[in-house]
């Protein structure tokens, strides 16, 4: 219990938040918090417990976005059905990237990933008849749970913590199961696993299919939310990226780090977006370069994260134990 | 038990294993020699499924494992260790062992169990909680042991496991090795160090330019001239 004490703290406070306040821009935040943490944590069980970094989750994101709102708009459907299609779209993509990476390393496979994003951009904002084109789609509100039109903020909130605490476990999961010991095998070394007769490759492959099913979810949601789906957005690298930054930021590989980062960078975006608009409106790029930085310091002085920093913190007696306990032996 | 037909494996114009036929039966405990660039570790790769040959065939317990990839050939009963060895570097030596130990079984909870008591069992025992990248080379070379132990072996490759061992290290390194082999797995081994290898071995199969060259008793073996020739560089001596 006590690993998870953090989470615990973490979504509990997010649980009991609305008992405390109405406040929509407040509560918002949460959703928000919540939302970009249950996705960077998808992000994270293929770029985290993988080692498969992609630059192009925004594809999956997309493709979640699209798939409710383009049956909806057409159709009638129901969002919880484009979810489904999203998810199993994303599989689909998650199985040809998964490919990619076994054919492609490092820098090559990260670029195959923003390449495919590109992709789906393009199509996405030239498909006109289907997508509305660079136009974008709004996404009709109607009320009620199986149309996912929820008016109010406290029952987004609650949905999306749903859906953040269902990521925590997935992670979780990928910590203590069979499957995430041979994973960690994979990821540090592929070779020595497949000695240790773990199918290395398919492996991969699964954990990229299972982020980018994941991640789809996470961009249907979004889109239902926000109402209204940009192909721009959508499907941007600036979105790809924010979900490995919050990630990184966190704590790579950790189940609760991309929440926390997604709490420093959510927070921080609003904060900055805001009050640098306050100060001069041609300031209102400015955050993107204060992300840079913060990145920068990130992975050169606290490369395992928050989450590292915190947990340093926390036990460091401990380690220094260790640490001498080791140095006698 | 394992069995090489006139494997042969090319890199371009280069013969790295040419014709190599050998015969392993259970409970060998066969040593493999020959200068840098033998084609010795090649030899393991084309074995355990990393390369796969232009010619001949590899039979394990009457299977063709020719053209099946590393995770089925272990999965098989034939384990490999890597002359550079690979640990698991950001994970501690139990999970390193544990993750060999899930290959045979699917809980996590007896993975750790059969871990542990490999783990004890190679003196590894004070290391088990320690991250496997800040092990010296003799531990290392210890723990990548240990892992290809934890899937069970029938047969066992080892690469070089005594390389770079001070002389503690390594009369250790031969006590464990002899362990294993006594607990009923088969062992090919390579090896540089002569001393080890002619006490160690029953059978000694000499490559050179990927050619077999010589196979037998240690004793004969450190006498012909084409290895003293091509290896030894003199008639070596058990003193």
């Amino acid at each position: 219990m006590r690993r998870h004490a953090g989470a615990i703290v973490l979504f509990g406070l997010a649980a009991v938040a609305p008992l405390a306040t109405r406040d929509a821009y407040f509560l918002d935040m949460i959703v928000l918090i919540l939302m970009w943490g249950a996705i960077s944590s998808a992000w994270n069980v293929a770029g985290g417990y993988a080692g498969q970094v992609s630059l192009g989750h925004a594809a999956f994101f997309g493709l979640g976005a699209y798939s409710a709102a383009v049956l909806t708009v057409h159709w009638g459907l129901s969002p919880w059905i484009g979810l489904v299609l999203g998810m199993a779209l994303s599989i689909v993509a998650g199985l040809i990237i998964g490919y990619l990476s076994n054919r492609l390393r490092g820098p090559y496979f990260v670029l195959a990933t923003i390449a495919f994003a590109q992709v789906l951009l393009i199509t996405a904002s030239r498909w006109r008849e289907m997508t509305m084109g660079s136009e974008g789609i709004p996404v009709p509100f109607k009320q009620g749970f199986w149309a996912l039109g929820l008016a109010s903020k406290v029952s987004w909130l609650y949905l999306t913590l749903g859906f953040a605490l269902a990521l925590y476990l997935v992670q979780v999961y990928l910590e203590v199961s069979r499957m995430g010991y041979q994973l960690a095998g994979v990821r540090e070394d592929e070779d020595a696993a497949q000695a240790l007769g773990i199918a290395g490759r398919r492996l991969k492959v699964i954990a990229i299919a299972m982020s980018a099913a994941l991640t789809s979810a996470g961009g249907t949601f979004w889109a239902q939310y926000v109402g209204f789906v940009d192909p721009f957005y959508v499907f941007s690298i600036d979105l790809s990226i924010l979900f490995a930054l919050n990630t990184i930021i966190g704590g790579v590989g950790t189940a609760l780090g991309p929440f926390l980062g997604s709490i420093l960078i959510t927070w921080l975006e609003h904060y900055l977006r805001a009050t640098l608009s306050d100060i001069a409106p041609g300031l209102i790029g400015v955050h993107l370069i204060i992300y840079g930085c913060l990145l920068i310091v990130m992975v050169r002085f606290v490369p395992q994260g928050l989450i590292g920093a915190l947990g340093a913190l926390f036990t460091w007696r401990a380690r220094a134990a260790q640490r001498e306990r080791h140095a006698r032996t | 038990m394992l069995a090489l037909e006139s494997v042969t494996k090319r890199f371009g114009g280069l013969t790295a294993v040419g014709g190599v036929s050998l015969d392993v039966d259970e409970g060998d405990l066969v040593g493999i020699i020959g200068p840098n660039g033998a084609g010795k570790t090649t030899l393991f790769n084309v074995i355990a499924g990393y390369y796969r040959p232009e010619s001949g065939r590899v039979v394990f317990e009457g299977r063709d494992l020719t053209g099946h990839p590393p995770h089925e050939i272990c999965r098989l009963g034939l384990t490999r260790t890597f002359q550079i060895v690979k640990p698991f570097g950001n994970l501690s030596v139990r999970d390193n062992v544990m993750i060999g130990a899930l290959t045979r079984v699917r809980s996590v909870a007896a993975a750790r169990t059969d871990a542990d008591r490999v783990v004890e069992r190679c003196g590894l025992g004070d290391y088990a909680g320690v991250v496997a990248k800040s092990l010296p080379i003799g531990l290392r070379k210890r723990l990548e042991l240990a892992r290809a132990l934890a899937t069970r072996p029938r047969l066992l490759l080892l690469d070089e496991v005594m390389a770079g061992l001070n002389p503690a290290e390594l009369a250790a390194m031969v006590e464990l090795i002899r362990r294993v082999h006594a607990g009923g797995v088969t062992l090919v081994v390579i090896e540089h160090i002569m001393a080890a290898i002619m006490r160690l071995t029953r059978r000694i199969v000499v490559l050179h330019h990927g050619e077999k060259i010589a196979e037998g008793v240690p004793a004969r073996i450190a006498r012909d001239p084409k290895v003293v020739d091509a290896y030894l560089g003199e008639e070596f001596t058990l003193e």
